[in-house]
């Protein structure tokens, strides 16, 4: 932590580029553990993965096992996983029910929220030493939800959850509304896969709408157009290259967020027709009426990224979370969503059509990953200590509440979010 | 059987030698990156799946690792071949070796069967740590004239749950 004084940090983040070291320095990740994922609201779960009284799910927050838990009051808590005995992760499996969750190590349970349950043997421990909340399953700190969305928070001062949120819920709003029940579940898992490379590395790829002409070359056949990438006839195979020669989809603007999100505009910018679309825009004209329906099924965003780790990829269905492990390794997670209330088709067309844009052996996502990996290699040289995020840099158009928007692929989103690793990283 | 499944025009029964022979070679065009012909030997209506869950029963209702019909296994080979496969730069070399190959079941008409074997796969590029992947192939073939076409390739990886780096050569 001393290594580095508020000052050098700061000094790391400049207008328009930021000092390799943010993302190779083992040093300032572990800053980043204390000063970011410590600090901030960070996504833990959707809460239709426990639906049930004592449904759980483990992940991790920070590196630090949590889980996920529907107590008997219907509420969900997030406890940290770990024995108030002696510090075993209680919860081995990633997701399951149990009346109490059982420490295998001595016994010790515990109630869906954390609270002590049963300890054996318990007349021979003295009494004092039982007290407390830290013999139980610690809760978090922090708990909020937005729309299913469970945010945690390491630290018990900050800022109320849709304060963090702001403008950028509308990007939770968005993939939400598009159930007729205005409601989603996570039912179907998530890909799992990892890559070499810093978790800002793939923090900047979802604000960046500059490289897939050069990144996603092997995605575009001899015609010019890449292959079809969503069910119905407006889901491609699209042209990806505009008369001038430049990729259409870096002609799209990008936005940036206080706090560090952003988003970027849609390449799918038509209503989807015919079959099972026509049934669902009905089911949609019956919740929302028939002007909020066109609003909502506008695609006018292709994702919305909430700083640090959640990306709302709205035109995917899907939702990717972003676990960094280690200064140069980090995994990422793709949970398709299933719209409650629509044709049940459209939700299982979705998980073909993610199987191929956003897996393990994705078309896209491997080229991608291919890059970071390159960034973390490349940038353990020494010729320059700066990397550039100066694309439409002067040209931001400030839309007001905090929220600038730069046309033609600009990097705003990007710099925002390096603005807001500095705003927290050097205080 | 009665006379009129007699007069179906198949070879009946599988040979286990022929059919090991077939799945042998799907492994060897692999190996050698044959893409197109490997591509070539499943069906109009067939798909190649590798589930990402234990027991996985669908495509539909839960995440596959794979899941191509025939035509995203066409796309999937030309990007393969694609001059700017830049993930593929340097290239992968694998080697597929194949064991306990037996006919599970055949249909009733005699027209398909159901192949099981076990594999381990090898995977080596220049720059990253080797791979080795295994499980078990199930394979769902239709008699084609002298040969066979594949109209279900099931890869069950003992991995396939885990968290995986990134993936480019099929199993």
């Amino acid at each position: 932590m001393s290594a580095y004084s508020n000052e050098s940090l700061a000094q790391m983040v400049q207008a328009d580029r930021v000092h390799r070291g943010i993302y190779v320095d083992p040093q300032i990740f572990e800053i980043e553990m204390q000063k970011i994922f410590g600090k901030v609201w960070v996504y833990v779960g959707h809460d239709s993965l426990v639906p049930n009284i004592g449904d759980y799910y483990c992940t991790t927050l920070a590196r630090q096992p949590v889980v996920m838990s529907r107590h008997e009051d219907g509420k969900v808590y997030v406890l940290f996983n770990r024995c108030g005995h002696r510090g075993a992760q209680v919860l081995a499996s990633e997701r399951g029910n149990a009346r109490h969750f059982t420490c295998m190590y001595h016994g010790w349970a515990f109630r869906p929220n954390g609270d002590l349950a049963g300890v054996p043997m318990r007349a021979d421990f003295p009494p004092e030493s039982l007290q407390g909340p830290e013999v139980g399953m610690v809760r978090v700190p922090r708990v909020a939800s937005y729309r299913g969305f469970v945010f945690a928070s390491l630290d018990p001062n900050v800022m109320p959850l849709e304060e963090f949120l702001g403008e950028a819920k509308r990007g939770i709003d968005e993939l939400v509304d598009r159930s007729p029940e205005g409601e989603i579940e996570f039912w179907a898992g998530c890909h799992r896969y990892y890559f070499r490379g810093n978790w800002k590395l793939q923090m900047d790829n979802m604000a960046d709408t500059y490289h897939p002409a050069a990144c996603h070359a092997s995605t575009v056949g001899p015609d010019g157009r890449q292959f079809q990438r969503r069910a119905g006839e407006e889901g491609g195979a699209a042209l990806f290259f505009a008369p001038n020669g430049e990729a259409i989809v870096s002609q799209l603007g990008v936005r940036g967020f206080r706090h560090g999100h952003s988003s970027e505009q849609s390449l799918f910018d038509k209503e989807q027709k015919g079959g099972q679309w026509d049934e669902y825009r009905a089911l949609m004209v019956q919740k929302y009426g028939e002007e909020r329906t066109a609003d909502i099924l506008k695609n006018r965003r292709h994702s919305l990224t909430l700083f640090p780790t959640l990306d709302i990829l709205i035109a995917q269905t899907s939702v990717r979370v972003v676990k960094p492990i280690a200064v140069d390794l980090t995994e990422v997670e793709i949970w398709p969503v299933r719209l409650k209330g629509a044709p049940e088709v459209i939700s299982t067309d979705l998980i073909k059509y993610v199987n191929i844009t956003h897996s393990a052996s994705s078309f896209i996502q491997t080229d991608d990953l291919e890059a970071f990996e390159r960034c973390q290699r490349g940038m353990q040289t020494q010729g320059s200590d700066y990397v550039l995020v100066a694309r439409g840099v002067g040209a931001e158009i400030d839309e007001g509440d905090g929220v600038l928007f730069g046309p033609r692929s600009s990097e705003v989103g990007q710099r925002a979010k390096h603005f807001a690793w500095r705003d927290l990283m050097s205080v | 059987m009665n006379s009129a499944m007699m007069e179906v025009e198949t070879k009946l029964p599988f040979a286990a030698a022929e059919v090991t022979a077939f799945v042998e070679n799907e492994a060897d065009l692999l190996d050698t990156q044959r893409f197109e012909d490997w591509c070539a030997l499943y069906a109009d209506d067939g798909a190649y799946w590798v589930p990402a869950n234990r027991k996985q029963k669908d495509w539909l209702t839960h995440v596959s690792l794979y899941y191509d019909e025939k035509h995203t296994m066409k796309t999937r080979v030309q990007r393969l071949q694609h001059p700017m496969i830049h993930c593929q730069e340097p290239a992968s070399h694998c080697v597929r070796v194949l064991s306990n190959v037996r006919i599970e079941s055949v249909s009733d008409d005699g027209s398909e069967c159901t192949v099981r074997s076990k594999f381990i796969m090898l995977e080596d590029r220049v720059g990253a740590e080797r791979r080795v992947f295994g499980g078990s192939y199930t394979h769902r073939l239709r008699r084609e004239g002298d040969g066979f076409r594949i109209v279900l390739k099931r890869v069950d990886l003992t991995n396939c749950n885990a968290t995986l780096p990134m993936l480019t050569q099929p199993f």
